[in-house]
């Protein structure tokens, strides 16, 4: 999580086509067209990456792994479905297959680790309380499965609906919602032991 | 968003974009959303979309350059061979076995095949030896032993009999 962040600035994006009729002029064999996809998409999907992953650099990485098999699988996508969701599952997918595999080479390590503010921490304001929370989230979500942090991101932090994240996942919504149940619980558990601070904050909802 | 209408506005478990966007980016308003609905403290690091390492043009070009090694690849590769090219390819073949054992059989016929060296098996060939005359008992034998040089000389004896037949 030492990796810096930056927020993208809104700006006046002109009318673009749509993410099908993209998706159609790429099967046609437009590689520009691909190139205007990756251009829309990579914000969102490295976010989504970071997010899932906790690790600038890894989910760099993933994101573009994310990129090469949507180029290479575009022509199993059904029109008839958002794009988001066919992309988002695809993420999401690649993500938890690699946090699994980092999981069995690391074998749950940071069990020990604790907050320990740094010299840039000596900023104000948001970016540093972001940043704080940050390294909490990172180190109380390392309790979680990868699809019970999956699930936790993408509803808290993406903001999508059970429904959508229970579409990405292939799963009922009942699954999704008792994923997240599971997920707060066992990251309240994580806060009172590690951050009890955090904890008081948190307890109200869970 | 000013932060009197997001306080005015604020509750908790809200889906407002307007609302959540504002939590995000002020730190005051987020002190309070975290107040009123503890799950703002873990939903104020979601929503901005965030920009990967070394920016979103060298990303892309990264992606463009493996998209566009892996079609190169895919194109370079060999094709599979369909089924009538491999007939082709097997007719080809068989009838150049076939023409070149008929020359040869022609060649052989009319005796102009170049010499052949014939290779001879060799088999182990068993001798089944027994003797020629298996009950001799003559007064008129006479009877020579062959001095031998050692003891692992072999034993000569000559006998000289003209009762026994000529040929043996």
């Amino acid at each position: 999580m030492g990796a810096e962040l930056r927020l993208m600035a809104p700006v006046n994006e002109p009318v673009q086509p749509d993410d099908r009729l993209l998706v159609e002029t790429i099967r046609g064999g437009d590689a520009d067209a691909f190139e205007q996809l990756v251009r829309r998409k990579t914000s969102r999907v490295y976010a989504l990456c970071y997010r899932i992953i906790g690790n600038a650099e890894d989910a760099k990485d993933i994101a573009q792994l994310v990129f090469i098999k949507l180029w290479e699988n575009l022509h199993k996508y059904d029109t008839a479905y958002a794009f988001d969701t066919w992309l988002y599952r695809m993420v999401t997918n690649v993500a938890i297959d690699f946090i699994r595999n980092r999981q069995s080479r690391e074998n749950a390590v940071n069990s020990s680790l604790r907050l320990v503010k740094t010299t840039a921490d000596a900023e104000q304001g948001v970016a540093v309380q972001r940043k704080e929370i940050e390294t909490v989230f990172d180190h109380v979500s390392s309790v979680l499965s990868p699809k019970q942090k999956t699930i936790f991101v993408m509803k808290e932090m993406e903001d999508l609906p059970s429904s959508e994240i229970a579409k990405v996942l292939g799963c009922r919504e009942s699954t999704v919602r008792n994923h997240l149940f599971n997920a707060r619980k066992l990251m309240q558990a994580q806060l009172e032991k590690r951050y009890p601070e955090y904890a008081q904050l948190w307890r109200g909802r869970s | 968003m000013t932060c009197d209408r997001f306080r005015s506005r604020f509750a908790p478990s809200t889906d407002d974009a307007g609302l959540l966007a504002h939590a995000r980016a002020c730190e005051s308003c987020l002190a309070v959303a975290i107040e009123r609905d503890p799950d703002m403290l873990f939903r104020s690091l979601g929503g901005a979309e965030l920009i990967p390492p070394g920016g979103i043009d060298l990303f892309v070009d990264d992606v463009m350059r493996e998209v566009r090694l892996r079609t190169t690849e895919t194109t370079m590769a060999p094709r599979p061979v369909s089924w009538t090219r491999r007939l082709a390819i097997a007719a080809t073949i068989a009838l150049g076995i076939v023409g070149g054992a008929a020359i040869y059989q022609y060649e052989r016929a009319t005796g102009t095949a170049p010499m052949i060296v014939h290779r001879v098996a060799l088999r182990p060939v068993t001798f089944d030896s027994r003797p020629a005359v298996e009950a001799y008992d003559s007064l008129n034998a006479t009877i020579v032993e062959v001095p031998t040089e050692g003891v692992e000389d072999v034993r000569m004896v000559m006998v000289f009999d003209d009762t026994l037949p000529a040929d043996l």
